[in-house]
């Protein structure tokens, strides 16, 4: 409990520290208050509504004390407005928010399906052909960048065989299963597979250190059978491992889902991101922004505390602690 | 305490040779060069028979055990010779065969009760998976056994023990737990490797009668690895003496105790710990190092520190041979305990000594 | 075994191959007699070849793209930039990210603690979006605050991808500097007198070059990348191999080449610096990888 508590606390300075960092760099530079909101509201806009957006916002007291207001929208959903489409922030993202989770959600379990089995069955035959070409495959998946990767998916599926749509349309699964699974799968399959390289790459180096531990060596000698001794008692062993690689991992993964929504034109909070940015939709992009830092922190808390749901012994030891 | 029935013990035969080594050699390719860890060994275990197989830290106990096991790494390992488990050939024998037999007919107790067990598994289930497994029982039908073996190897309150994991038992209850699971399904063989050296001294004591007294109710095959010759004494009916990946001598316990030929054996002898001795005093080490397994001597693997050694030692290998006044008794010497006088050690590598 | 280390030998002479080829060709391309002119337009018997007209060939090695102009040359001219970005950003990773990885890992206490918090702040960001805002606001800062006339795209991109490589960069030194203190020699020269700075000059830096220079291997492969991606997102510089796919890529279907050899062109060269670091890895026996 305590090692929970202090762990939340690292992450919330990582967050704090950030989102403020990113509040002073989007704001910085405006001649004065009055200029800052002419800027966030962008277009034509009254005296009237600039008086309104330096008192709403606080634009007119220092950093910090805008940032605590910016923080306390944060937690309400007031995003602020969005100058480029005349709309709350909170509005435009929301659906684009789904879209983005449901596109990082595919590719982490397509990544796992892929990496899963290729791990464990090169960790067993290791330095077989099968390993060796595991190896390769998954060093050419951590390097392809993902512009390259996902032009060749549209080049190969869309293009040549005509299977999926080279052009998204974010349509989500309760409205039509059928067209969101083609919409999905291309986009999906590009940000799986660098995802699947680097889960392969620390699961195999740890299953292959696991297989040769001691009670991997007894479950031989019971006499059970080798997916037994695979799945059951060396994989369970290695869980850590592909946990942790998901956390690390996550941040290439929002940054290619930025790279895969802009290129299959899938309406999710990257390619806004990517948008706003260009008009320079001040409130757009730092709501982008403190969003993708806030799923980084919260799946990294995740993954630190179900380390103790995967081990026995962690959870004694923070019981004790 | 009233013990329960031990299981499967019925419908063996209970005389003959189970285990028949012949000219086994098992050698690991290194970047140095073959280790040449186990190098002709030609041993036969008769049925029901404990079996000491002692020598020093290197020699080889651990590498022919896991060798009858067929517990091998896959890679980088040169094998030859025969093994015969009940007349069936391992050495060369698919791994199905080795399955088969592992767990049910085989099982082994490994060194360190700390490593051996799953962590992440519950130590009950870890015994009834052989049970659910070979025997095909129910959930319910391996529940009751793995309480019945728990309570065998006497770990207090078993019903309760079932849902602890590993690193929740003492050192000793691990031991106890390693046994329970080498002992589920009924095994004609047992190969304990140093099944104590991981223990506090009283522990040690306990797990071996343990294993004794499990052996004789089961009528069980016992192959006991230990570097300690006192132990032997107390548990086992035959000892086989290894020394640089050979046996150099082998005779029933009571013999070898009488009469010990080799002077490896007898150097070994004088290191077994006296009960005057406080505890963790340092054994009498023999001085000297084990040989080299890449490049072995030409002659006696133990010439080099042996106190009776003579030109003919360095020169020429000694074999196995019956003894001439008992015919189980065999060893490898050219000039046995007794036959002449030491000599002063050839100040070979002071450094090692002591 | 031998059929495996031979491939990889094959593989590290091949990125090696394939880098020299591209620095000689992309230094020297204005003097190259085979090479147009990056905004020369392609003519064919006087007939200006615009509209993806001509596919890849003998008047235009990779073919040409909707205005006419050659994807040959461009590729070559382009990959000026993405070198040129990329070393830059990787030269002050390591002098950045490597001094605040000694310090912090030399001198702990709260040195270490600043540094620390700093490298898992810039961490928890994605790198890509890091760079998106990063380059565009500083796009608007330098119109905004005055003397900053000199700053170009191309520095801009510079900075953002520097400050990319300098956190995992910082945080291997530090993870290395920490373990490197407690070694023998370094207590030896320490306990001797040696002041600080001369301990980490001589006893800690030559021992982290190797893994210094591994790292930046392949994250010169990623900054590359990176460069290429922002270009793609109109975020970076027009002359690039990333510009280059996204001017084309709707056109995938009439004119794949003008698409197709961009990808290539960045996916071989990231390839190749993955390989080298790949290669200077299993040289150094380093663990370390960046993810
Ligand atoms: N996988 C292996 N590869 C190379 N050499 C090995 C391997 N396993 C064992 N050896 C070598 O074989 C020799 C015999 O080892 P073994 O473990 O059988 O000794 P032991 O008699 O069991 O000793 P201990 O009392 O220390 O357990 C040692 O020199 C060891 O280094
Ligand atoms: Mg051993």
């Amino acid at each position: 409990m305590r090692y929970a508590l202090q762990r939340i606390g690292q992450l919330l300075v990582v967050f704090v520290v950030v989102t403020f960092a990113v509040l002073v760099a989007m704001r910085l530079g405006a001649g004065g208050h009055r200029e800052l909101a002419r800027r966030m509201l962008g277009g034509n806009v009254t005296d009237q509504q600039v008086d309104e957006a330096v008192r709403r916002y606080h634009l007119d007291s220092n950093y910090l004390v805008q940032y605590l207001y910016w923080l306390k929208g944060f937690v309400t959903f007031d995003l602020g407005y969005s100058s480029a489409n005349s709309m709350s922030v909170a509005k435009l993202l929301a659906p684009r928010f789904w879209t983005t989770a449901l596109l990082g959600i595919y590719a982490i379990a397509v990544g796992l399906l892929l990496a899963v089995p290729a791990a464990v069955i090169q960790a067993h035959r290791r330095d077989s052909w099968i390993d060796r070409l595991g190896n390769v495959a998954s060093f050419i998946g951590f390097g392809v960048p993902a512009i390259v990767l996902g032009i060749f998916l549209q080049l190969a599926f869309s293009l040549h065989w005509h299977l999926f749509p080279a052009i998204g349309d974010s349509i989500y699964p309760w409205q039509q299963f059928g067209a969101h699974v083609r919409n999905f799968l291309l986009p999906t399959l590009t940000l799986a597979i660098p995802q699947a390289a680097i889960y392969t790459r620390l699961l195999r180096a740890d299953m292959v250190a696991t297989l040769q531990r001691d009670f991997v060596v007894l479950a031989s000698a019971k006499g059970m059978p080798t997916r037994r001794i695979l799945w059951r008692h060396a994989l369970r062993n290695s869980l850590l491992s592909i946990v942790t690689s998901v956390g690390t991992s996550l941040g290439g993964l929002l940054g290619g889902a930025v790279v895969v929504e802009t290129l299959f034109d899938l309406d999710g909070i990257g390619s806004q991101m990517v948008i706003s940015v260009l008009s320079r939709d001040l409130f757009t992009v730092q709501a982008c922004v403190a969003f993708v830092v806030f799923i980084v922190v919260v799946v990294n808390l995740v993954v630190d505390l179900s380390y103790s749901l995967i081990d026995p012994r962690v959870r004694m030891a923070r019981a004790l602690a | 305490m009233t013990r329960p029935r031990p299981l499967q013990t019925a419908g063996r035969p209970a005389e003959g040779p189970l285990i028949e080594l012949t000219d086994v050699r098992t050698h690991f390719a290194t970047e140095r060069g073959l280790v040449r860890a186990v190098d002709g060994v030609t041993l036969t275990i008769q049925r029901g028979r404990a079996v000491g197989l002692v020598g020093e830290s290197g020699s080889g106990k651990t590498v022919l055990s896991r060798s009858i096991m067929g517990l091998l790494p896959r890679r980088g390992v040169v094998r030859s010779g025969s093994i015969r488990f009940e007349g069936t050939e391992l050495i060369d024998a698919p791994r199905s065969t080795l399955r088969s037999l592992w767990g049910r007919e085989m099982a082994m107790v490994f060194q360190d009760p700390m490593t051996s067990l799953n962590p992440l598994m519950r130590v009950g289930e870890q015994i009834a998976e052989p049970l659910r497994i070979h025997l095909g029982q129910s959930r319910a039908e391996a529940r009751d056994t793995t309480i019945r073996l728990l309570t065998e190897v006497r770990i207090p309150s078993p019903a309760e023990r079932l849902r602890q994991y590993p690193y929740e038992l003492s050192g000793g209850m691990r031991q106890r737990v390693m046994i329970a699971i080498a002992l589920a399904c009924g095994p004609t063989a047992l190969l304990a490797d140093e099944p104590t050296t991981a223990l506090d001294v009283t522990v040690q004591a306990q797990i071996l009668a343990l294993l004794s007294e499990e052996r004789r109710e089961r009528n069980m095959t016992l192959v006991l690895v230990t570097h300690d010759l006192g132990v032997v004494a107390r548990h086992t009916d035959e000892v086989a003496v290894m020394y640089g990946g050979k046996v150099v001598e082998r005779a029933p316990t009571a013999a070898l105790f009488r009469r010990t030929r080799m002077p490896y054996t007898e150097a070994l002898m004088r290191s077994i710990p006296t009960v005057d001795d406080p505890p963790h005093t340092r054994l009498a080490a023999i001085p000297g190092r084990p040989p080299d397994l890449v490049e072995p001597p030409p002659g006696c693997r133990f010439a080099a520190r042996c106190a009776y050694a003579r030109e003919r030692c360095h020169a020429e290998e000694p074999s196995l041979v019956a003894s001439s006044d008992d015919p189980d008794h065999h060893y490898a010497c050219w000039y046995p305990v007794g036959t002449v006088e030491p000599v002063a050690l050839r100040p070979a590598d002071p450094a090692a000594v002591g | 075994m031998t059929v495996l280390r031979r491939l990889r030998r094959a593989g590290g002479w091949f990125a090696a191959t394939w880098l020299v080829a591209l620095v000689g060709l992309a230094v020297t391309a204005p003097w190259l007699p085979f090479v147009r002119a990056a905004d020369e337009k392609v003519r064919v018997g006087g007939k200006l070849q615009s509209r993806y007209r001509l596919g890849p060939g003998r008047h235009a090695l990779f073919g040409v793209d909707n205005s006419g102009f050659d994807i040959f040359a461009r590729c070559i001219h382009y990959a000026r930039n993405s070198l040129l970005v990329g070393v830059s950003a990787t030269v002050i990773g390591l002098l950045v990210g490597g001094a605040l990885g000694v310090a912090a890992g030399y001198f702990r206490g709260w040195v270490d603690r600043i540094v620390s918090v700093v490298i898992d702040c810039i961490l928890s960001i994605p790198a890509l979006v890091l760079a998106i805002v990063l380059v565009s606001r500083l796009d608007d800062i330098r119109q905004e605050l005055p003397g900053l006339g000199w700053v170009t795209r191309r520095w801009q991109v510079v900075a953002a991808l520097s400050l990319l490589a300098v956190a995992p960069l910082a945080r291997i030194v530090r993870a290395q500097t920490l373990a490197l203190r407690e070694r023998e020699f370094v207590l030896a020269a320490r306990s001797l007198g040696a002041t600080s700075r001369r301990v980490i000059a001589t006893e800690i830096l030559p021992n982290l070059v190797p893994t210094m220079v591994t790292v930046a291997s392949t994250g010169l492969g990623l900054l590359i990348a990176a460069e290429g991606t922002l270009a793609f997102l109109g975020v970076g510089l027009g002359e690039s191999w990333g510009y280059l796919i996204e001017a084309n890529r709707r056109r995938l279907d009439k004119a794949w080449w003008a698409t197709v050899f961009p990808c290539l062109m960045l996916f071989v060269t990231v390839m190749a610096f993955n390989l080298l670091g790949d290669r200077l890895s299993r040289r150094f026996d380093v663990r370390e990888v960046i993810t």
